[in-house]
């Protein structure tokens, strides 16, 4: 009898302890993904910041003033009219204005997952929330 | 024996019980305590912070694509006040690389404002200083001399910065510290490139992240000017005032179909990266784009309106011929020529070409007040034009009924003396008949590119002044006159279409200046197919007061050079390629 009680006592210390440990483990993961976040938002700002700058830094190597001191270095000079040979080409369209549109489109998609923000009584309330819808 | 000393057991077991009970009595009592309370409260600021997020402003692209205001880093030198170690260090290092006074700032470190923990030694420091302290901090932790910039806090940030410096200064304005836009497109459309900032509550503690909610990115603008025709018309400016000896000017070329600018330029010219310069560069109320926020009387490039004005009403035509004694009398007040010389029997394409005032107040007789002034306000005159930059004027017309009008304005206003109008004014209502009569909204937003999508501006027409029929018989009496090559507006090889101006300068309640002028040319080209309209204003040439001999060939070099920017070719290779 005393053994089954110590036994029950035992079990139940088990439970405790893995319970905790998972709980542990779980809470652990959420803090190394809530710092890796913590980063990576700063790595966006720098990233952007980069951005600007290398196309700042673009900018200035072309600028019309740039450009025209390295035609004028290569032996250029800017073209007169009289300069100039006009060919008719049939269809011909002339150059239009810039569209700067792009294809990808700003990703709307929750960056952080649901693993990373629940508790785990949260996770568990909601599996037997879908277990029982999924009934 | 155990049964002897079960009785002990009991007692410690209950020892021990009790002692647990106490700890976790007391465990909630102090979690539940005032002080706790206070302590929570306390600390609850450091749990994290209430941060903004500010996209980056909108970038600035010409019609080709080329950036002509963008963001580049800066960096917040800061001091985390507690945690320096080495003022003199720092001091010295921040007074060596960044200017500072050492002695201040070492007794800043040292005696720091009351309640002060972090202090802000720079803003705005350029990125090769900010990289050159931090790689100075990085030296410095593993130092074994002891020295240490600990407490020293690089913040990078965003700066708005123009590649192109000085280039199209006037249209696109400059943003300040305070993150606003002041003139041109920056002021105008600060709504669009500023985007909308997003306060978030940060934790400190990484189980309580949240999600960053998007950040919706600012939008850039497209404009309508090409870089290269503005850089071009920016350079003949400049030439002209040196070689005229002009106090300002102003060139403005816009594509009169859609109302598009092309260019446009005006003196001085501030360099964005500098604002700080504005008040120095425009003392007093000296406008900082010229084209848009002077006005001025514009003599006689405003005759062709008045023409226009008479043709439409059916007062004269082409030929109607008039005899020109020298001199007429409007509202009791005799008017002259600029030569005060008659010039006999002539027609009114010769009355346009010799610019006389007397002809053109006798035409704006004809016409009477009601037509006349009508005729100038379907021209958009008295009113602004609603061009999409900030610092619009709207000049003056006076009107029959107005206090100041009296009846010889008829006649001086018929050749442009006694309006004022903005040189964007000007251009717009000669626009409209380079137009086949329709005068369109002058803009330089092209358009704006937001979530990856770029919307063009649709062109607006602001009316329709005159029917196709006299703006095409207007145009040709005006291409008469420079079709002569004695013109100085003449270009070889294209027919265009063009007025000079001179106009004397009023002096509030003395009349107008003898010697001092303002000279301006309106022309536009290539006829028939008209892509270009180029207004010049020089302000008080010196060489030689008439637009004729200044204005005049500041538009030639203007056209020379726009018909190779815009791939034009002359007229006898472009008329016979459109031939079937």
């Amino acid at each position: 009898m005393q053994r089954q009680w110590v036994g029950l006592f035992l079990l139940g210390v088990v439970s405790v302890l893995m319970v905790a440990a998972l709980y542990l483990n779980v809470t652990v993961r959420a803090a190394l993904a809530g710092r890796e976040i913590q980063a990576l938002r700063e790595a966006i700002e720098e990233n952007a910041r980069l951005n600007a700058d290398y196309e700042m830094q673009v900018a200035a190597l072309t600028t019309s003033e740039a450009m025209r001191e390295r035609a004028r270095a290569l032996g250029f000079a800017p073209a007169r009219n009289e300069d100039l040979l006009f060919v008719t080409v049939n269809a011909y369209l002339p150059p239009q204005a810039v569209d700067l549109s792009i294809r990808e489109t700003t990703q709307t998609a929750p960056l952080l997952r649901a693993e990373y923000t629940q508790s785990l009584v949260e996770w568990f309330a909601e599996r037997m929330m879908q277990a029982s819808a999924g009934r | 024996m155990y049964a002897g000393y079960g009785w002990r057991y009991r007692i410690v077991q209950g020892i021990l019980a009790l002692l647990a009970a106490f700890n976790l009595i007391w465990v909630g009592r102090v979690q539940n305590s005032a002080e706790a309370q206070a302590l929570m409260e306390n600390v609850a600021p450091y749990s994290g912070r209430w941060r903004t997020y500010y996209p980056p402003r909108g970038e600035i692209y010409d019609r080709q694509g080329r950036l002509l205001a963008g963001n580049r880093t800066v960096y917040e030198v800061g001091v985390d006040l507690p945690s320096v170690r080495d003022a003199h260090t720092l001091a010295l290092t921040l007074s060596v690389n960044l200017g500072l006074d050492y002695a201040e700032v070492y007794n800043t470190l040292l005696h720091p404002p009351e309640g002060k923990i972090y202090w802000v030694a720079a803003d705005y420091v350029p990125a090769d200083k900010g990289n050159l302290l931090r790689n100075l901090m990085d030296e410095m932790e593993n130092s074994p001399s002891g020295q240490s910039l600990e407490g020293l806090i690089l913040r990078p940030h965003l700066q708005r910065s123009y590649p192109e410096g000085t280039l199209a200064a006037n249209v696109l304005g400059f943003v300040a510290r305070d993150g606003r836009g002041y003139f041109g497109v920056e002021e105008k459309y600060d709504h669009l490139l500023v985007g909308v900032p997003v306060t978030v509550w940060e934790p400190m503690d990484p189980n309580r992240v949240e999600e960053l909610p998007q950040i919706p990115p600012a939008a850039s603008l497209v404009l309508t000017l090409d870089r290269e025709i503005q850089a071009a018309v920016e350079e003949i400016l400049d030439e002209a005032l040196q070689e005229y000896g002009a106090e300002s000017g102003v060139i403005i070329v816009m594509d009169p179909r859609n109302g598009e600018i092309l260019a446009m330029a005006s003196t001085p010219r501030l360099n964005p990266n500098e604002y700080w310069n504005y008040a120095s560069l425009f003392p007093g109320e000296t406008p900082y784009n010229r084209a848009i926020s002077q006005a001025y009387e514009p003599g006689s490039v405003l005759k062709p309106l008045t023409m226009a004005g008479a043709l439409e009403a059916g007062v004269v035509q082409a030929g109607t011929r008039f005899l020109d004694l020298g001199s007429v009398v409007v509202g009791g007040v005799p008017i002259s020529n600029w030569d005060n010389r008659a010039h006999g029997d002539v027609d009114m394409t010769t009355c346009l070409q010799l610019s006389l005032n007397v002809c053109l107040a006798w035409v704006a007789t004809q016409m009477g007040n009601d037509v006349f002034y009508a005729a100038m306000q379907r021209f958009g005159l008295g009113h602004t034009t609603g061009i999409d930059l900030a610092g619009e004027v709207t000049g003056r017309l006076k009107l029959p009924g107005d206090a100041d009008w009296r009846p010889v304005e008829l006649g001086t206003n018929s050749f442009g003396q006694g309006v004022s109008v903005t040189p964007i004014q000007m251009i717009t209502a000669a626009g409209a008949i380079a137009n086949e009569g329709r005068m369109m909204l002058p803009h330089v937003l092209y358009g704006i590119v937001r979530d990856g999508k770029q919307r063009n501006f649709a062109p607006q027409m602001l009316g329709q002044p005159i029917s196709p029929t006299t703006a095409r018989t207007l145009t040709n009496m005006l291409a008469a006159s420079l079709d002569s090559e004695t013109s100085l507006a003449h270009v070889e090889g294209y027919r265009l279409a063009g007025k000079t101006g001179t106009a004397q300068i009023p002096i509030p309640g003395r009349g107008y200046t003898s010697d001092e002028t303002n000279a301006s040319f309106v022309g536009w080209g290539p006829l028939p197919d008209t892509r270009f309209i180029v207004y010049v204003w020089l302000e008080k040439p010196k060489t030689s007061i008439w637009g004729s001999e200044t204005a005049a060939p500041v538009f030639r070099r203007v056209v020379e050079r726009l018909v190779v920017l815009l791939g034009i070719p002359p007229d006898n290779v472009r008329l016979s390629s459109s031939r079937p």
